[in-house]
This record gives structure tokens, sequence and C-alpha cells, in this order.
């Protein structure tokens, strides 16, 4: 079993609805504040950016580390929340 | 490529032709692109370069990159005329003469700065493959080494490079080739950006040679390198290694002291300190691990004459002599700390470039320049400063220099003082201990004279007792006779004669000491009277500089010997201490592991005991232990395992230890006495992760037909039946819902679907509210709607179905049984 952390599987549980986007596994206080200052302020908006770049979970990374100050372990970490959701609800 | 001009389009195909299907190019997604294809790009860039350079590893053809070309041409031109100058560090040193000699010295000295090196270095360290190219690589290793030197910009580096270049073209052809290597490696120096393919070619060259010599891949500890300097001195002669140090030694010094380099900026003689290593003691490698932070004590302290310039750089601030005296009067101004540390660590930089001597006597090859690459590179990244902050360094040596100076200057005037009595003087001698009759009884000439004789008649004595004292064998005693002393007052000063009474006397009148013992006949009578006197004898004996010096060097060092010892008791208890406490943890972990795989062993034999009633339900301990543990290590957890054992029978309640007997003999068997658990492995529902409300569930159900998922992972089921358990569990979880018709279980489905069909929407809707969310054997079960016309393309059979299904009694599994018996008819399953 890989090791998940609590908020990945508290997010990867259940449909996001409307979930802020500090909801999402990765994304602490300051990155949260971070997206936020740039619009995306739910978990949902997002997923609409992960979509945009076809749910590749290494773009997804780059992109994350550009908008905000994340590290690549947060962003692999928010990453494979997204994907894990996408696998289980999309 | 100006990437920040492609068009959204442009990107999209550019992206398309390295195979990769991009998603829509917008704003947001827009650099997320540009960054994948410059990637892109560089890999494909890698690939082809890759491919190239393999090609002309260390032969001079030219090189495939442009800016190699321009390297190699500017070397090449460079090369002849390229002297020592260039790099204003040490600059004396190094002359083309003899380049064999000189090779290493000049390298050192180059300060090549750059960054970039550090993260070469370690490209370098982590290479492969194995060169030749001895000599080469350790010039361009010391080049590159010299990094620690701060150098104002790369040129220097450049010019190092370069000039390394030049110095290896003195030898025959097997320079030529590394040439190019080194002009590889002079990229970096020179702080362009080379292809990581060449400096990681460079790497493997050169940890290659690093292998082939220092016989094992330098690991960038300082451990490691310290066990390869001692395999190096062990391996080298030492006494080859006295005679005149030439080649190496300063870049190894150099590189191992990067700070005391830094001190010592200014001119250096080298030659005069060559061949002047005196005792080498191996002692010294062993403190490698010192040496970082010791560098600046060795600089300091260094009591041999450094061989080269480098070793100079390392020695000291002064020159050779100056030097030296100032180590060795600074070494009773240190403590322990410092003293005792000195001499190895001067040991021990001479080593390290003796090393090189060792390998290389005649040949001039290059030698080990990883281990002080290594160190180099430690010392560099512990300690370097950016080369930015080049003028701080220097300023903080300055400092250090100053201090020590001062420590100096402090040091000779404590010396001083103590050595010497009252200050002597042939002027006119204004104060005396004798009082005022003294002024009174005697004119004034008469006065000069007495005490002429009597100041000279105590130094004398101060001499005499001085040289007695330090063991001089002219001076047998301490004292002088009566005759000794008249005759020599008489000597020097004729009209001494008629006053030598008088001043003895008053010598005697006096109530203090005047630095002049009398005595009588036997030692240590008091004296009365001027005819007693026998013998006379200085109560301040002023010994010569040199007999005082080292006086005060043995006393400190006694001192200094006896606090070590304290210290190293001290150390040594205390390492003990803690090296039983960690063993202690290290046997309390062995145990627990132990337990715990004997508890594992049992249980599955108590496990395999239930299903197979033949099998005894008890294991005897020792065919245990004997199953746990390799037969080589038996003798060395004999231990442990009788600790696991009485661990056991104390605190492990799951089982018994008794005697049985076994064929006949008795043994202690262990039992396993815990009742089997309800086994987690059967199917069973395990709750709702989230309740079903109008956001994560459609508000009616669409169709009768539900395609369920995550209710299984194919590759972990065992059994031959476990589809039906599903399809029982399904159907007890919509036992309250008597419209399921037909249910499907896709075996080879990777996300465990089970396709469900009821009589109605209405049915799948309830089921589909009782199935969506719901843990099912730890996995979240989720349920979608199928469209009903595809679900009888898949299923043809299941268009027919119109009983509705239920659980069957067949089946029981333990989930079933504490809420309900499955229904009395048997379902038939379609």
């Amino acid at each position: 079993m890989s090791t998940t952390s609590q908020k990945h599987r508290n997010f990867v549980s259940e449909p996001m609805a409307d979930k802020p986007v500090t909801a999402l596994a990765g994304i602490g206080d300051r990155l949260g504040h971070s997206l936020m200052e740039q619009g995306y302020d739910k978990a949902y908006v997002v997923l609409g950016q992960f979509l945009l770049l076809r749910k590749d979970t290494e773009l997804f990374c780059y992109w994350l580390k550009d908008v905000t100050a994340a590290n690549s372990k947060q962003a692999d970490d928010c990453a494979q929340c997204l994907k894990e959701w996408c696998d289980a609800f999309l | 490529m100006a990437s920040t001009q492609l068009t959204d389009e442009e990107l999209f195909s550019q992206l398309k032709c390295f195979g990769y299907t991009p998603g829509p190019v917008t704003e947001n997604t827009r650099p997320v692109y540009l960054k994948k294809l410059k990637k892109f790009r560089e890999e494909q860039q890698q690939q082809r370069g890759k491919g190239r350079v393999s090609g002309t590893s260390s032969s001079s053809t030219g090189a495939p990159r442009p800016v190699r070309h321009d390297v190699r041409r500017l070397s090449s031109g460079r090369r002849p005329g390229l002297k020592s100058s260039v790099l204003g560090f040490s600059s004396d040193e190094s002359d083309a003469e003899t380049p064999l000699k000189r090779k290493g010295l000049d390298h050192m000295k180059r300060p090549s700065r750059s960054p970039h090196l550090q993260q070469q270095q370690l490209k370098i360290r982590a290479a492969t493959p194995l060169n030749e190219a001895n000599k080469k690589q350790y010039g361009v290793g010391t080049a590159l080494k010299s990094n620690s030197f701060p150098s104002p910009d790369g040129q220097t580096s450049a010019s190092l490079g370069w000039e390394t270049g030049k110095r290896s073209m003195h030898d025959p052809e097997s320079r030529d080739e590394d040439v190019n290597d080194e002009v590889q490696n002079s990229h970096p120096v020179n702080g362009r950006s080379a292809a990581r393919l060449n400096t990681s070619k460079l790497a493997g060259e050169y940890s290659d040679s690093d292998e082939e010599e220092v016989g094992g891949p330098g690991g960038p500890e300082r451990d490691r390198r310290s066990l390869e300097l001692r395999r190096i001195y062990t391996s080298g002669p030492f006494a080859t290694l006295v005679d005149g140090r030439g080649s190496r030694i300063g870049g190894k010094n150099c590189a191992l002291n990067p700070l005391g380099n830094r001190a010592m900026a200014g001119g250096r003689e080298e030659d005069e300190e060559r061949g002047k290593k005196g005792d080498l003691d191996a002692s010294g490698g062993l403190r490698s691990h010192m040496l970082p932070r010791k560098s600046i004590y060795v600089s300091l302290g260094e009591d041999h004459r450094s061989n080269t310039g480098e070793n100079n750089h390392v020695n000291s601030e002064e020159g050779a002599s100056g030097s030296n005296m100032a180590s060795v009067a600074l070494r009773p101004r240190y403590r322990a700390s410092y003293s005792s540390t000195l001499s190895p660590q001067g040991g021990y930089s001479n080593h390290i470039p003796v090393q090189n001597h060792a390998y290389g006597p005649g040949t001039q090859k290059k030698k080990p320049t990883a281990p002080e690459d290594e160190l180099l590179l430690q010392f560099k990244r512990e300690e370097q400063p950016s080369s930015g902050s080049f003028s701080a360094h220097y300023l903080s040596m300055f400092l250090l220099t100053a201090a020590c100076l001062f420590f100096l200057l402090l040091g000779l005037m404590y010396i001083r003082m103590r050595g010497s009595g009252s200050p002597g003087g042939d002027g006119v001698i204004k104060s005396h201990p004798f009082g005022s009759n003294f002024d009174s009884s005697y004119s004034k000439t008469e006065k000069d004279v007495i005490l002429k004789l009597l100041l000279s008649l105590h130094d004398h004595l101060a001499i005499v007792a001085g040289h007695h004292d330090c063991g001089e064998q002219q001076y047998a005693s301490r004292s002088l006779s009566r005759e000794q002393v008249t005759q020599y007052l008489l000597a020097q000063n004729g009209d001494f004669k008629d006053f030598i009474d008088v001043s003895l006397e008053w010598i005697i009148r006096a109530g203090q000491d005047v630095g002049i013992r009398l005595s009588g006949q036997r030692a240590d009578d008091l004296v009365t009277d001027v005819s007693e006197i026998s013998w006379l004898e200085s109560t301040h004996p002023r010994m010569p500089f040199t007999c005082r010096f080292r006086r005060a060097l043995l006393t400190v060092m006694n001192k200094v010997l006896v606090v070590a010892v304290v210290v190293g008791l001290v150390c040594s208890v205390v390492f003990y201490v803690k090296y039983r406490w960690r063993r202690e943890e290290e046997e309390t972990r062995q145990m627990y592991d132990m337990v715990e795989r004997i508890i594992d062993v049992l249980r599955t034999h108590g496990e395999a005991c239930q299903e197979n009633r033949d099998l005894e339900p008890y294991l005897p301990i020792p065919h245990v232990r004997d199953s746990l543990v390799q037969p080589q290590d038996r003798r060395k957890m004999k231990k442990v395992w009788e600790r696991a054992v009485k661990f056991l029978s104390a605190n492990e309640s799951r089982i018994r230890t008794e005697t049985q007997q076994i064929k006949g003999a008795d043994f202690m068997v262990w039992r396993w006495i815990q009742p089997p658990l309800s086994s987690d492995k059967s199917k069973m529902w395990q709750g709702k992760a989230f309740p079903l409300d109008r956001r994560n569930s459609p508000p009616n159900s669409l169709t009768p037909c539900l395609k369920i998922r995550n209710m299984f992972d194919p590759d972990m089921e065992v059994g031959d039946s476990w589809d039906l358990a599903i399809q029982e569990a399904i159907l007890e979880k919509c036992s309250d819902n008597d419209g399921i018709v037909h249910i499907s279980v896709d075996k080879n489905s990777k996300e465990g679907c089970v396709y469900v069909k009821c009589l109605s929407a209405e049915h799948s809707g309830k089921a589909f509210k009782a199935l969506h969310g719901s843990w099912f054997d730890g996995k979240l079960v989720t349920v979608k709607y199928l469209r009903l016309d595809r679900y009888h393309q898949r299923f043809p059979q299941a268009q027919g179905c119109s009983v509705p299904l239920k659980a069957s009694s067949l089946h029981q599994t333990p989930a079933s049984c504490p809420l309900q018996h499955g229904g009395p008819n048997s379902s038939g399953f379609s």
C-alpha cells in the first residue's frame, strides 16, 4: 500500500463538491493562499486545470510549481490526489 | 530557439512532433507546455550529443560541439606561452623548466574557482569507465581542485586549465590525449556551460584514474578519503617522500587547506622548502578527518618546511625560517587543542603531498587526486564561500594572521620576561637595597665601584647558575668559591680589589635578597661574617635564551600532556559507555525482532493446524530456532535467542510454553493458543463512506442497469468461487430490494466491475443507494448507471431475466451469519 496521507484519503473518498483548494493533498495554508490569490479558490478549479493538461501529473506538477512556490513533493502529492480522484469519480 | 515567439498553434504542433499529444494551449497551460518542449529538445540534444561524444573519447579529434572547438583553439593557442604568472596567488613558484616537478605546484597554485566545479566534481565522482591518463587526470583534478582558491574571475581558472594542458604537453603522447579531457575540464572551469556529457565523461575518466590509483572509488566521505589516504600511506614508502618534493605536494596540500592557502597570499619560496620534510609521522595521516578544521592550525604551526609553494601556503604566514621560529614560538602559546594537533597536522599535511610523490617518483604521474579532490570538494562545500566573497575571505585570513602574530609577540615577550632577571645596565645604579647607610658611608665614586662590583658579581653568578641549570658542562657547580669570585672580579676591574670584602659585607648586611646567596663551608650555612664566606651563589639565575625556551616548552608540553591524557581518559570512558549502550540497544532490537518472527511462525503454524488436523499444534523450541536462524548465525544469535525465549515466556499470552514428548524425547515446546480470529479475508461490507445526497448521486435513477466498480481486485483473489461470494455479498447488501435480476462479475476487469440489472429504474435506484459509497473489503465501491441497450448487448442473457435474485443460504459468509440466514430458497443464478 502506498503511503498516502490522511488528507489524500479524505479527498479521494468522496466527490469534492465545493471543497476549498486547501482540501487537496499537498496544498497547505501557504500554497492555498497563493492559489486563491490567483483565482483558484475551489478544488474543482484546480481540477479543471488538471483536466486541461489531460490529467498528466508531470505537466500538472510543472504548472503548480510555476504558479505557486510549491516544491516537488507538494506538487506530486496534489497531482496524485487529483489523479486518483479522477480515477474514482470521473 | 525563440520559444517565446511561438504561437499557440506552433507550440501545439511542435509538441506533437515529439510524439506527445498536448492538451489545449491556453494562457495557463502555455508555460507548462513551453517547459515540456524545452525538455524534449534537451533530451534530443543529449541523445545526439551522447552519440557524438562517445565517439571522441580521449582522442584529439575535433569536438563536435562548437563550444569545445573554441576552447580547444584557445587552449592550444595559450598553451605555449602561459606560465604561472597568470594566477596571482602564489605566482612565484612554478616555472616551466621543471615541468615534471612543478606540475603539481602550478596546478595547485592556480585558483580556479567556480561554483560549477563543485557540481562537476560531484559528477566526476560519480563516473565510470577507466582511463589511463593518470598524470593528466591528476593535473586536471588539481586544477579543478584549486577551486578552493579564490579567483577573481573565471579567467584565471581558464588559464589554469590551459596551463595544465600546456604542462601536460611536456610529457609524451599519453598527455596529448588528455589535453582534450583537460580542455573539457577547463570547460566548467571556465564557467562555460559545457554539456553535461563532457563533464560526465571527464568525470568518468577522472574517477577512473582515481580508482586506479587510489584503489577504490573515492567516496565523498571524509572517512573514506582518510581510508584511502591511509592506504596510500602504507603503500608508499616514506623514504622516497623525504627527498625533494616537487610535484604534487602542494596540490594536495592546497586541496586540503583551502583556508590556509587563502591566507598565505604572497610570494612563497617553495624552493628552499623543498626537501625539508623532516619527520613524517604516520599518525598524521590518520588525522585526516581533522584536517579540514585544523587547516588553519596547520598553516600556522607548521614546523616542517613545506616543500612546495603549496605547502608554503599551508604552512605559515611568513617565510621559511621566520615561520619556523614563529611556529615553535607559537607552540608554547597554544594550548592543548592546538599544540597537540599542530605537529601531527603539520606532519599530515606534509604527508599528503608526499603521497603524491610516492606514486610518481620519476614518472611524474599525477597521482591520487581523488582523495584530495573529494576532500577538497568537501572543503569547498563546507567552507567555501562563494566566489563573490573573495575579499571577505582574504580579510578573515588577514585577521587570523594578525592574531597569530600578536600571540607570537606576546610569547616572545613573556619568555623574555621570565628569563631575564633584573635589567642590567652599565649605567649608574641608582637603586640598591642597602639602605641609606650605604649612601652615607661612601663617596660617590666608591659607591659606584662597589655597586658595579656587586652588579658584575651578580651577573656573573647568575650566568653561572643559569648555565649550570641548563646542564652545560663547563659550569660544574652552581656556586662559585670565593677565590673564583675574587679572581673573576679582579679580572673585570682592578678597582674592585679593595671593595670585594666591603661589598660582601654589605650583602650580608642587606636584609633582603640581593640576588646573591652567601654560604659557608657547609652549604646552607648562614654567614654572618665576611670571613666565613666560601661559596657564592645566585638566586636569580639567568639562563640563555634557548635554554629558557626549551624549559618553557617542556613545561608547557608536560602540562598539555597531562591535560590531554585526562581528556583522553574522559573521552574514552564516555565512548565506551556510549558503545555499550548502543550495543544494548541493538541487542534489544534484535531480540524484539526475533520475538516477532517467532510469533509469526507460531501463528502460521497454528493456523495451519486449524486446517490440517494432522499437525501437532505445538512446535519445539529448538526447531523454531533452527528454522529462523541461519546455521552460521546460531552462535552469534544465541544470546538474542535466549532473551527472546525468556521474553516470550514472560510476556506473551498467546503462546504457552510446555514440555512435550516428541518421538521419545522431551522437548520444550511452544503452543499457539490464540483462537483464530474471524478471518478478515472474508468479504464483508464495512459501512458507508459518505451519505448519498443530491450532490453525489443522480437525482433519480436513470436506468435499470448498474455498473459497480472497485468490488475486488482480480489479481488478489484466491479461490475459485470468489465471484460467487461477491454476488452473494451484493445480494445481501440489497436484500431489501428484490428487484435484482442479473448479476455478472467481470473477473478480468482491473477495476473490479460487477454488472447488475434490476427490474426497473426504481429498483436500481434503491440498489444504487445501497451500494454507492460503501466500503467493501476495504475498497470504496462506486456505482453508476448503464444504458440498458448496452447492457443487453453485453449480456444478452440478461434480457430474459425477470426473476429477482436472493442471497443464497448455501454460501454463508461470516458477514451474513450474524445478520441473517440466507433466504430459504436457493436462488438460481443466471
